[in-house]
């Protein structure tokens, strides 16, 4: 490497740390992010406000409540107001279980054993899951002469990889994926739009340097910027959080490279349609939004409609997930591995190609 | 000099940034056209009903009763049944990210069922997305019933039959949960990012030096700054809000002026929370990487959106109170699907305010300290 593109990057560094808030932006914070997320974020459903309303004497329905707030899903409530609907519709409950009129334990009784189950469905996920829990409460009391889960069939359901269901191994990986994504994706591209809006990349042009070693004077820190980031972020995962680390470090590293380039190249590209950092920023935010949403992050993308079903493969961020996930928590299966890598290689080089292509032209 | 807050100063910084503000048509388009085109797309596209999973199917026992299992599997919509060619290592199709569940039927199923009229089958899923292995365990529960009636040939009655009504949301539509939520995020970040920006850029070119020497106070110079933003931020909602009505059918039950009056106080928290960064940073890059970090991504992963607050630690719920989006959230799917009255969402909306106020306050602070020599 040649010294002009070297004394860019020094430049160019030095510019990034000088400031420390940066250098808290930059090395701090996504150790912060990824402990918080990881502390909070949890997919289960739990802490369900149930109201249970049923005759004072009505032993067998209270025995229903007391296996419900025993299982660790449900919370109890109590009101002053029994009307189930305003209940509902007020938040202060999330779910109502109501015994028949003649009671549970009479119902029962007669073989005729019946309950109503109000959910507010405004999380429709959520309500789903409510009525699994108690139809699951009903049939494991054998109080009610439930069978129980011996005799008859039945199913042994063995969780791969994660067997505890724990909401970090899923989700660490993945925020991972959007920290790094985020810090070079919008670094890159404001800085060279800071330079377009102040006129040094004016200057620049007229001074005695190449085109490429402006390119890459101004790419290359970034990515280095970038890739110290990637030992933090992981360390965070596997030491703190416990992520499994099965497959080699060495194909994370790669995953990494080619991710982190991939993501620099389109902050160069989004700063060549840019006149200043406001549209840099919103470029950016325009290209992150969907990333993040069709990474596979935040919802399962199995279902998406087959007539867009094509998009996800023009992201980035998508095959790093799965890259992430399958290295990290499989032990990296050969042809996932390559094939995902070689994807987004293509992709990769395809941005690097366009955006240096775009830098160049709007250089002259 | 007059030292008390003089609106038409205000007024003069609000036409300079709107003429700002109309310049400059990309920034135009993109805070009023972006909050519908996203809501729109995504909300077509996430879709929490997953079907159609990748099922693949082991079955060591060729009997009759071991085929009527995989039949249930197959008939039941929830699965794409494929036979593994590879039964070596059943778990590889996993590995290689081909399926999300494995069925084992072993060898004997059919033999151990007839003898002892109970018999198990192994189903092994990918826990590697979490999300995913929750709902096929729910799934697993309807099969397990389906597959006992049909091999014992008689209905299974269970003691207490079980009468569920989902209130507000009938049937379970999932775009009906996420497309009000979406609303907030997208409107949430956009303003942030929007007025973190502005501010800051005038301190990097000078020119907030320049107004600060002039006899504009620091109050006017925020309120003239906001206006504007607020206005653009309010179209967004407006959009959105038809967007949502029409193109997705989502109803809206509540009160249009008690939406409407959360959505300005949202709009100001956000506005707010854009001036405190830009005028903490005074730098674009800084400024648009603090905007990231506590605007875009608490947004999608804190308010509840997606991933429910009541099962956080009890810590970060509490901690989750100081977000603006997360009120706005509450306040907008029960808007949209409950009705609920302004005595209902007292709390959120009190919250708002408060949040508000109080980031303006900083900012303000900020400003006037930034006076003094």
């Amino acid at each position: 490497m040649n010294a002009t593109v070297r004394g860019f990057i020094k430049k160019e560094m030095a510019q990034a740390v000088r400031d420390p808030r940066m250098r808290i932006m930059l090395f701090v914070m996504p150790v912060i992010q990824m402990t918080l997320f990881g502390l909070a974020l949890s997919n289960e459903i739990k802490n369900v406000k149930l109201l249970v309303v049923g005759q004072p004497g009505d032993h067998m329905m209270w025995k229903v409540a007391e296996h419900c707030f025993a299982s660790g899903w449900f919370v109890p409530v109590s009101v002053s107001n029994l009307d189930p609907f305003e209940v509902l519709q007020s938040g202060k409950a999330d779910a109502v279980l109501i015994a028949p009129e003649e009671g549970l334990g009479s119902s029962v009784g007669r073989g005729a054993g019946r309950l109503q189950l109000l959910v507010d469905a405004t999380n429709a996920v959520r309500a789903r899951g409510v009525e699994t829990y108690i139809q699951a409460i009903l049939a494991s009391m054998p109080e009610l002469g439930a069978r129980g889960p011996t005799g008859g069939f039945s199913i042994q359901t063995r969780v791969l990889y994660n067997p505890s269901m724990r909401t970090p191994v899923f989700l660490v990986p993945g925020v991972m994926c959007l920290i790094l994504c985020l810090l070079t994706i919008v670094l890159t591209s404001m800085s060279i739009a800071r330079e377009r809006e102040a006129g040094t990349l004016e200057t620049l042009i007229a001074a005695p340097v190449k085109k490429w070693e402006i390119i890459l004077g101004k790419t290359i820190p970034y990515v280095i910027l970038g890739l110290a980031d990637v030992p933090l972020v992981l360390g965070v995962a596997v030491f703190l959080f416990k992520v499994p680390m099965k497959g080699s470090l060495l194909e994370i590293a790669l995953a990494s490279i080619v991710f982190v380039c991939t993501a620099v190249s389109t902050g160069t590209l989004i700063s060549t349609f840019a006149r200043n950092q406001q549209q840099a920023m919103m470029g950016g935010f325009l290209f992150m939004f969907p990333a993040i949403q069709l990474s596979g992050v935040m919802f399962p993308l199995d279902n998406i409609p087959a007539a867009i079903a094509w998009v996800p493969y023009l992201n980035p961020l998508r095959y790093f997930v799965v890259l992430l996930r399958n290295i990290m928590l499989k032990g990296g299966e050969p042809t996932v591995v390559w094939s995902n890598l070689a994807a987004m290689a293509a992709l990769g080089a395809a941005m690097v190609f366009i955006s240096f292509k775009r830098f160049h032209r709007t250089l002259n | 000099m007059n030292r008390g807050l003089d609106f038409w100063r205000a007024i003069s910084i609000a036409k300079k940034e709107i003429r700002h503000i109309l310049r400059d048509p990309f920034t135009l388009t993109m805070a009023v056209g972006m909050p519908v085109l996203l809501v729109t797309f995504f909300g077509f596209i996430i879709n929490f009903d997953v079907q159609d999973i990748a099922l693949s199917v082991i079955n060591r026992d060729h009997t009759r009763a071991s085929r009527d299992v995989v039949d249930v599997f197959t008939s039941s919509n929830y699965f794409n049944v494929k036979n593994n060619t590879n039964p070596g290592n059943p778990f590889q199709p996993v590995d290689a990210e081909k399926v999300k569940a494995v069925l084992v039927i072993e060898k004997g199923f059919a033999k151990e069922w007839r003898e002892h009229g109970a018999a198990s089958v192994q189903v092994a899923i990918d826990g590697a997305d979490n999300q995913a292995a929750g709902i096929i365990g729910n799934y697993l529960a309807g099969i397990r019933k389906a597959v006992q009636e049909k091999l014992s040939g008689q209905e299974m009655k269970p003691p207490v039959e079980l009468r569920t009504r989902f209130l507000f949301n009938e049937e379970l539509n999932s775009r009906w949960f996420v497309v009000p939520g979406l609303a907030v995020v997208v409107i949430g970040i956009l303003s942030i990012l929007l007025t973190a920006l502005t501010v800051a850029r005038e301190w990097e070119n000078g020119s907030m030096e320049l107004l600060l020497s002039t006899p504009v106070r620091p109050l006017e110079i925020i309120i003239g700054k906001l206006l504007p933003y607020t206005v653009l931020g309010l179209a967004g909602v407006t959009f959105v809000y038809v967007a949502a009505r029409l193109a997705f059918g989502v109803p809206f039950r509540g009160s249009h002026l008690l939406f409407g009056l959360a959505c300005l106080l949202f709009l100001g928290t956000a506005l707010a929370q854009g001036l405190v960064i830009s005028v903490v940073t005074r730098q674009q890059q800084l400024a648009m990487q603090m905007a990231n970090i506590t605007g875009m991504l608490p947004s999608f992963m804190l308010s509840g959106f997606i991933f429910p607050i009541e099962s956080m630690p009890v810590v970060f719920q509490y901690l989750t109170f100081l977000l603006a989006p997360r009120w706005l959230m509450i306040i907008s799917r029960s808007e949209f699907l409950k009705g609920s009255t302004f005595l209902d969402l007292a709390l959120p909306l009190g919250m708002l305010a408060l949040i508000m106020t109080l980031l303006l306050t900083i900012a303000l602070k900020k400003f006037k300290k930034d006076l003094e020599p």
